[in-house]
Formats: structure tokens, C-alpha cells, sequence
């Protein structure tokens, strides 16, 4: 079986207020504090939805839109930059499972 | 709405279905509350749910033709991996075909929904039929305290009010950590990242692959090179048409070995028996959770106060001690004692601390908090490299030895373990993580 990439897995997930352009962020991040003071910026690499993203220039930036609500990233984020919440059924993103 | 109910339970997953479907079983007049489209819609277990507290709530549920679950297990498996060999302990027995069975495989977002549909089905028999709900997609912002005891919960603008509140929110659980539990920040050091995939093929060719018998299951842990020296293990269970595929790994060792779990799971399908396993299967969902690990020291600081207690994995009510993941029939379980609770502080008119305590002293008293305190030490060995590394590396290593016949002279079996274990470890650390397993299971 061949393996698929975190695109192709993320093709997969249904996510809600998809058609909603305008959607509420339901994490929050300091990314002052990622490009600051964080000696290892793992979120970049545990979150499994790879929310949290490096630049070439080393710099990190969260979008939202992809994230599965997992809640690895409240935990691994040890430098308070992480702001976590749910998102708001009506206006948030999030995700409704067809397995789970 | 000034309509005050005898409790309001946030969560529908299976400790707060548990809950809803004690109290209405009881006639008591309670809200439901789900931030999610329907129950089941935000959940992911692996999940077996072991035990046989479902047959207590949804009685001869095996009859149904369609019910919520997906095949009985009477097939267990715990397989040891290096990184080209399995070497597995294999049990299958007809003695587990006899119902109630002793774990079902689920798929949460059909399993929670249909047994919500059984709670509410009990509310329309209750004394309340009209008076309590089920509401999904209502996310609780808040729950409301007044000198210091749960009176309700906020969502947006509108409150609403209750003798008692049960959480039920599972592990990521800010309102347990808002009514002052739980520390706001919990550091990654017993938390997991559960992933998986569920992986579709035609029936007939699953139920060939792995031996399966009408509704039959198997249900397979993986111990070693499937976490690739993280913390962890892997996991195989069969559904009706598809498996459940999936690792846990540890959040913190993630962060000190610089690993992703999404990269984790890809070496581990690439392991040579596990593709050999799956072959021939299209991926249909791809999801996460975080898991917690069954550690103590990661359980919030009590699981009741004035007006609220805790069940389910909110409370970290989980066990990981290598042969399963036990956190749906923990939940399942606390669920039932916390509404139990509730009745009684019901007929005493009194929600504080006296009577809430009781649910505290019933976890202690059923086999959830028994087996919680008795395992401690065999979680924490799996916690130890000696034991996710070394040990099924020297297990497989002799594995490959004592199954090996190449026309030279055989070794006797115990000079191949001697070599095997001086290959891969010390006779000291054995020494060490056997005497503390000895103890420990
Ligand atoms: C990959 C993986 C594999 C696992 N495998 C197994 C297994 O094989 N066997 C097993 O027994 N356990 C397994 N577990 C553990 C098991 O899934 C959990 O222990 C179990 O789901 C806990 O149940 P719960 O009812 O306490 O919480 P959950 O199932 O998490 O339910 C909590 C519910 O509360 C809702 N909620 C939360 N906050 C709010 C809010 N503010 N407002 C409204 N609603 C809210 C959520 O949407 C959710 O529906 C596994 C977990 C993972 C991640
Ligand atoms: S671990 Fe925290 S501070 Fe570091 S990069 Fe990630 S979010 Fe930012
Ligand atoms: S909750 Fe999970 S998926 Fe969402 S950003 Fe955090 S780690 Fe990524």
C-alpha cells in the first residue's frame, strides 16, 4: 500500500463552515514568543495536521484552517505561546468525523 | 429559559452518554450538551471498548441487526517489531463468542450517535420526556460558579442553570481546568498523540485476511520499532469493512526526538509485515487525538467539588499498560457512578461535597480506580526504552535465531537468548525491568 502525504490525508477530513470564507480561529498563538525565545518550535513538527509551519528563513506561522482538533499542540507548546480553545459550531472550523 | 435542571452533563462522548442514559433511566431532568454536530462527531478512539458495561446500558444490544458496534473480539494479539521482524503472543478462543462479550470494536462517530439515539430513546420513556434534551452543536464557553459550586453553564450569551454539572469533556478538558481541577497549563510529559487511519477493502477479502467469522473480530497491539524509539505503541483492530490503524506516541519524547507523529505512522505501514498485513486497503479517514497515558500524576487534583464532578477521560480515567488501551469502558464506567451520585444527592437534596464525595469513593471502590492503582508501576515501565526498545528488539533478534534453520549446527535455545539479550541490552537492566514487571503485573 503506498503511503500518502499529509495533503492527501488531509483530503480526507471533512471540515465544517467550509464554505464560510470568514471563518473565527479557535487556537491562538504568540508567534512572538516562536521566533523569539523557543528553543525547539516543536509544534512545528508534532502537529499532526502541520498547522504550525517554518519558513526559509526559520520563521513560524499558524494557520488554523487545517487543524483536527487534536489537542497535541496545548501540551507540547511549553513557552505559553498557545492560546487553545474549540471552535465555535457556528462560526469556527473544526472537524466532523465519518469513522473516528 | 429559568427552567433549572437536576444536572446539565457537557459532552456526549461515552461517559456522558453513560451519564445522560443513568438519569434518564432514573427519571431525572437533565441537559445534554455537544459541541459537535451529532455525539460522535468530534471523537476518535482506536477504540475497543472493552468490558461489559454496554450490555448494562443498551440490554442484548448484540440482537440489534445493525447496532452502533462493529465486530466482538475473540482474537488478541500483541506483537513485538524490530525493524524487519514481528514476533507475536497470539490467544483466540471460542469462549469469547458468548455474550455479553468481552470488547467490541467501535467507530465513534457511529457509535456514539447510535447510542445517543438509545438515551434518548429512555427520555421519551421517562418522567421528563419533554423536559430534558440531548443539544448538539452548542459549545460550553464556561461553567457558572457561585461561592465556589457549580450552578449551571454559559454558551454565548445564554445561561442555563442546574443543581449539578457533570464533566465529561474528555482529555482536552478546559472547563475541568476552568472550575480550578485541574492546572491551566498540563505539561506534555504523560500525554500521548493517538493517529490513525481507517483503511476500507472489500469485505470478503477482510474477513479472509484475518480469519474472521460472521461478526468476529481481532484486535492486535503493537509493542517496539512501530513507534520508532518514541514512547508508545501501536495498534490493529478489525471493523466490519475496514480496519482501524493506528499508533500512540508520547508528546514529549516527540518533542526531545524531533519526531511527527503523521511520519511515525508512515514508517510504521512501511514496516515489511504491516504492509504485508494491510496490502490491497484505501485509506478513508485519517484523524488524531490526543490520549492521555494513565499516569497518575497526570489526574487532575480531585474529580468533584460543590455541584460538579468529573468522569471520563476529563479526569484522565485511562489505562496503557502495553495489552490495551482502556479509556472508553473507564468512561463508560465513571459515567454511570457519577449520575448514580447525582440521584442520591438528588433524594438528599444536597449537591455539596458530603454527597458529591460518594462518586470518589465509588471510582476508588470499582475496578476503574483498582486497576489504575494497581498497574501504576507497568505503566510507567512502558515508559521505559529498555522496555519499548530493547525488549522487543532482543525478543524478535531471538525470534530470528530460534526460527532459523541454515544447515549449521543449531544452537541450544538458551545460549540464542544469551546472545540475543547481550546484542540488545544488559542482564542488568533485564534484571531491573524484570523484577519491576514481576511486581507490576
Ligand atoms: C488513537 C486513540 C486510540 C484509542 N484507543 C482506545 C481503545 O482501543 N479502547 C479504549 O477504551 N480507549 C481508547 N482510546 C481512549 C478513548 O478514546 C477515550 O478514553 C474516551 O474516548 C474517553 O471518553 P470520554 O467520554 O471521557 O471523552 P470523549 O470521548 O473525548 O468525549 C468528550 C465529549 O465532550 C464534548 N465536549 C468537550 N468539550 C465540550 C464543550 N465545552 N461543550 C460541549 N461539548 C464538549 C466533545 O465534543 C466530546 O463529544 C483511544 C484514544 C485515541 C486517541
Ligand atoms: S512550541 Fe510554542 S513557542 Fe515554540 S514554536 Fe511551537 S507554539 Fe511557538
Ligand atoms: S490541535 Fe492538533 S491539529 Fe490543531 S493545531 Fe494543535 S496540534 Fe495541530
Amino acid at each position: 500500500m503506498k503511503s500518502l502525504d499529509l495533503t492527501e490525508r488531509l483530503g480526507l477530513v471533512s471540515y465544517r463552515n467550509q464554505a464560510k470564507s470568514d471563518i473565527k480561529p479557535h487556537i491562538e498563538v504568540d508567534t512572538d514568543i516562536c521566533n523569539s525565545t523557543c528553543p525547539h518550535k516543536c509544534t512545528t513538527y508534532v502537529c499532526p495536521a502541520n498547522c504550525y509551519t517554518m519558513d526559509e528563513d526559520g520563521q513560524v506561522h499558524f494557520q488554523v484552517e487545517d487543524c483536527i482538533e487534536c489537542g497535541t499542540c496545548m501540551y507540547a507548546c511549553d513557552q505559553g505561546a498557545v492560546d487553545w480553545n474549540y471552535p465555535d459550531p457556528e462560526i469556527g472550523r473544526g472537524v466532523t468525523w465519518n469513522f473516528g | 429559559m429559568d427552567e433549572k435542571f437536576d444536572c446539565i452533563i457537557v459532552g456526549a462522548g461515552i461517559a456522558g452518554l453513560a451519564a445522560a442514559m443513568t438519569l434518564a433511566r432514573n427519571n431525572m431532568k437533565f441537559l445534554l450538551i455537544e459541541k459537535g454536530e451529532f455525539a460522535g462527531s468530534k471523537n476518535v478512539s482506536g477504540g475497543v471498548l472493552w468490558g461489559s458495561d454496554l450490555a448494562k446500558l443498551v440490554p442484548e444490544y448484540w440482537k440489534e441487526e445493525d447496532g452502533g458496534w462493529e465486530r466482538f473480539i475473540n482474537h488478541r494479539r500483541l506483537t513485538f517489531m524490530d525493524d524487519q521482524s514481528t514476533f507475536s503472543i497470539d490467544f483466540k478462543s471460542s469462549h469469547f463468542n458468548e455474550t455479553p462479550y468481552s470488547g467490541v470494536v467501535v467507530l465513534r462517530s457511529k457509535f456514539d450517535r447510535w447510542l445517543a439515539g438509545k438515551v434518548q430513546d429512555a427520555i421519551d420513556e421517562s418522567d421528563y420526556a419533554m423536559e430534558s434534551f440531548i443539544a448538539t452543536n452548542i459549545k460550553v464557553d464556561e461553567i457558572l460558579m457561585e461561592d465556589d459550586k457549580a450552578v449551571g453553564i454559559r454558551t454565548g450569551e445564554e445561561e442555563f442553570h442546574a443543581d449539578s454539572v457533570i464533566i465529561s469533556e474528555g482529555v482536552n478538558n478546559l472547563l475541568t481546568r476552568q472550575v480550578g481541577l485541574q492546572d491551566d497549563y498540563v505539561p506534555a510529559d504523560h500525554m500521548l498523540t493517538g493517529i490513525k487511519e481507517v483503511i476500507r477493502y472489500d469485505q470478503k477479502v477482510l474477513e479472509d485476511r484475518f480469519q474472521l467469522n460472521g461478526l468476529s473480530g481481532m484486535s492486535n497491539e503493537f509493542v517496539g520499532f512501530a513507534t520508532d524509539g518514541v514512547e508508545g505503541g501501536g495498534f490493529l483492530y478489525t471493523n466490519r469493512d475496514t480496519i482501524s490503524l493506528g499508533l500512540v506516541a508520547g508528546i514529549k519524547d516527540m518533542r526531545e526526538k524531533e519526531k511527527s507523529p503523521h511520519d511515525l505512522l508512515n514508517t510504521f505501514k512501511a514496516h515489511p509485515v504491516i504492509q504485508d498485513t494491510i496490502q490491497g486497503g484505501e485509506v478513508v479517514e485519517y484523524s488524531a487525538h490526543v490520549v492521555s497515558s494513565g499516569d497518575k500524576r497526570a489526574m487532575p487534583k480531585e474529580v468533584y467539588k460543590d455541584g460538579v464532578l468529573l468522569c471520563g477521560e476529563s479526569a484522565n480515567l485511562l489505562m496503557n499498560a502495553g495489552k490495551a488501551i482502556q479509556g472508553m469502558d473507564y468512561a463508560m464506567r465513571s459515567g454511570i457512578l457519577g449520575a448514580e451520585t447525582i440521584i442520591k444527592a438528588k433524594e438528599r437534596d444536597d449537591f455539596t461535597s458530603n454527597t458529591l464525595s460518594e462518586y470518589k469513593q465509588a471510582l476508588e471502590d470499582s475496578y476503574v480506580m483498582k486497576d489504575i492503582n494497581s498497574f501504576q508501576d507497568a505503566v510507567h515501565m512502558l515508559h521505559n526504552p529498555t522496555m519499548y526498545q530493547d525488549v522487543p528488539n532482543l525478543i524478535c533478534d531471538f525470534g530470528r535465531k530460534f526460527f532459523t534453520i541454515d544447515s549449521k549446527p543449531t544452537k541450544k535455545s538458551r545460549e540464542m537468548m544469551k546472545e540475543s539479550i547481550k546484542e540488545h541490552s544488559s542482564y542488568w537492566d533485564l534484571m531491573k525491568i524484570g523484577f519491576k514487571g514481576a511486581k507490576s503485573l
